[in-house]
């Protein structure tokens, strides 16, 4: 009778050998080649999992500021959000726009308005953003789970979103409007996933994303905030802000 | 609801770079444990952990959406460990000469207690876990990461080729290998407490 390799008895141990039902028969059979699986196992079991000494509490917190500085600058996809000098300019133009709005336009009213008060005009454009964000969720909400789907169209719109989204979080975070920056940064992650989920999205694919919004009520949060900049827009215009310290 | 994993790389790769901080404070410590298994150094653990991040962000945009994060870096703090320790071999390669075979003169300075001389109670003595460390500093790079993979950490063979890159039958072959060596030099230890 062939004995069993050292080879068989070691990956017999982990239950990794070939043909491990004739490895385990011929164990039960063969004194010589169990008294060497026996001495083979004695060893293995008593070599434990090594102690890993608990890494400090701001261990992650060193990681991070050990790779942050070290990572290399990405080149981004054509719909990724403007870099922040960019933004920075964007909204100088946006500012300078309605001020030249204002002036050239007199008989407008709403130019008028925002004349006397730039804010009023970012306000308005969140509130407008916020719109279209709403309907592009309402869309994916309601979109047939049953069947493969093609929401290239919504990808876009998603992308289109993203790029004002980072523009109007980084201006609400200025302005320290913690409530709109916090809903355009939960708003981001979903458009991101939106605007990256491939062409050809999985009815699995599609309601996850829908899980995500169900989940972080993002739908809700965004009518109640679009709603509430809606407001702040119509109080304004009754009773203008005197100072420009006012928030978004 | 807590974001995906997936969902943060999207949001790095659409220029949100602070973003990926969220995948570092989530996955740094496990993958430390990882390396530190493999390495046994702490301060080398760190440097694999962070070699690993700035891998993972370089190499993002080839992160299948669908795939779960936690493997993908998972392998590649393996990878990163596996050139550090080839590395580190072959330096101590150039400055030591090592061998294969255990020392007998050295066999029988370990001191062994004979009250109780059985070889559980021998096996977890002090000396032994040096010996044990000694042991898996033998073993080749790629002999230690898979014996790691397999026995303290029970990933799968086809768990170990695929991280590895190997054929399954060439990762059970170099878990065999690292068990080989392991008994070469701790069973004569055994064998004297016996």
């Amino acid at each position: 009778m062939n004995h069993l390799s050292e080879e068989q008895i070691v990956l017999h141990y982990y239950g990794d050998a070939d043909g491990e039902d004739e490895v385990r028969l011929h164990l039960a059979s063969c004194p010589e080649c169990r008294g060497e699986f026996e001495r083979v196992q004695g060893l293995l079991r008593n070599i434990g999992p090594i102690e890993v000494p608990e890494p400090p509490a701001v261990f992650e917190e060193k990681t991070w500021l050990n790779v942050r500085d070290r990572l290399p600058e990405k080149r981004r996809r054509w719909f990724a959000a403007p870099p922040k000098w960019a933004l920075a300019g964007a909204m100088a133009l946006l500012l300078v726009f309605a001020f030249i709005a204002g002036r050239y336009w007199p008989h407008h009213e709403d130019a008028r308005k925002d004349l006397g008060n730039p804010q009023r005009v970012v306000l308005v454009a969140v509130g407008g953003h916020l719109e279209r964000s709403q309907m592009l969720l309402v869309e994916i909400m309601n979109a047939d789970d049953k069947a493969p789907l093609d929401l290239s169209t919504e990808q876009q719109q998603a992308r289109d979103l993203l790029d004002d989204n980072h523009l109007y979080r980084l201006t609400a975070q200025r302005s320290g409007d913690p409530q709109i920056a916090h809903l355009l940064d939960d708003l981001g992650r979903v458009l991101a996933e939106i605007a990256n989920s491939p062409s050809d999205l999985s009815p699995g694919d599609l309601e996850q994303i829908q899980h995500r919004i169900q989940s972080d009520n993002l739908l809700f949060k965004v009518r109640v905030v679009g709603s509430e900049v809606n407001s702040r827009v119509r109080r304004q215009d009754q009773n203008p802000p005197a100072g420009a310290s006012q928030r978004l | 609801m807590e974001v995906t994993d997936a969902a943060i790389v999207a949001q790095v790769l659409a220029g949100d770079r602070d973003a990926f901080r969220v995948l570092v404070d989530r996955h740094s410590r496990n993958l430390y444990y990882v390396a530190y298994r493999m390495t046994g150094n702490e301060q080398d653990s760190e440097e694999i952990v962070q070699e690993t991040f700035l891998r993972a962000y370089k190499a993002l945009e080839r992160f299948e959406m669908r795939a779960n994060f936690g493997t993908w870096i998972y392998r590649i703090a393996v990878n990163r460990t596996l050139d550090f320790l080839s590395t580190k071999k072959t330096h101590m390669q150039k400055t030591y000469q090592i061998t294969d075979e255990p020392d007998p003169e050295k066999n029988h300075e370990i001191q062994v207690e004979t009250s109780q001389p059985g070889p559980d109670r021998m096996l977890l003595s002090a000396e032994m876990k040096a010996k044990m460390t000694q042991a898996l500093g033998l073993l080749t790079a790629v002999e230690r990461v898979a014996f790691t993979m397999r026995h303290m950490e029970g990933r799968s063979v086809e768990e170990i080729s695929q991280t590895l890159k190997l054929k399954n039958s060439a990762a059970k072959n170099t878990i065999f290998r690292a068990v080989r060596k392991l008994r070469q030099q701790l069973e004569p230890f055994a064998s004297v407490a016996r």
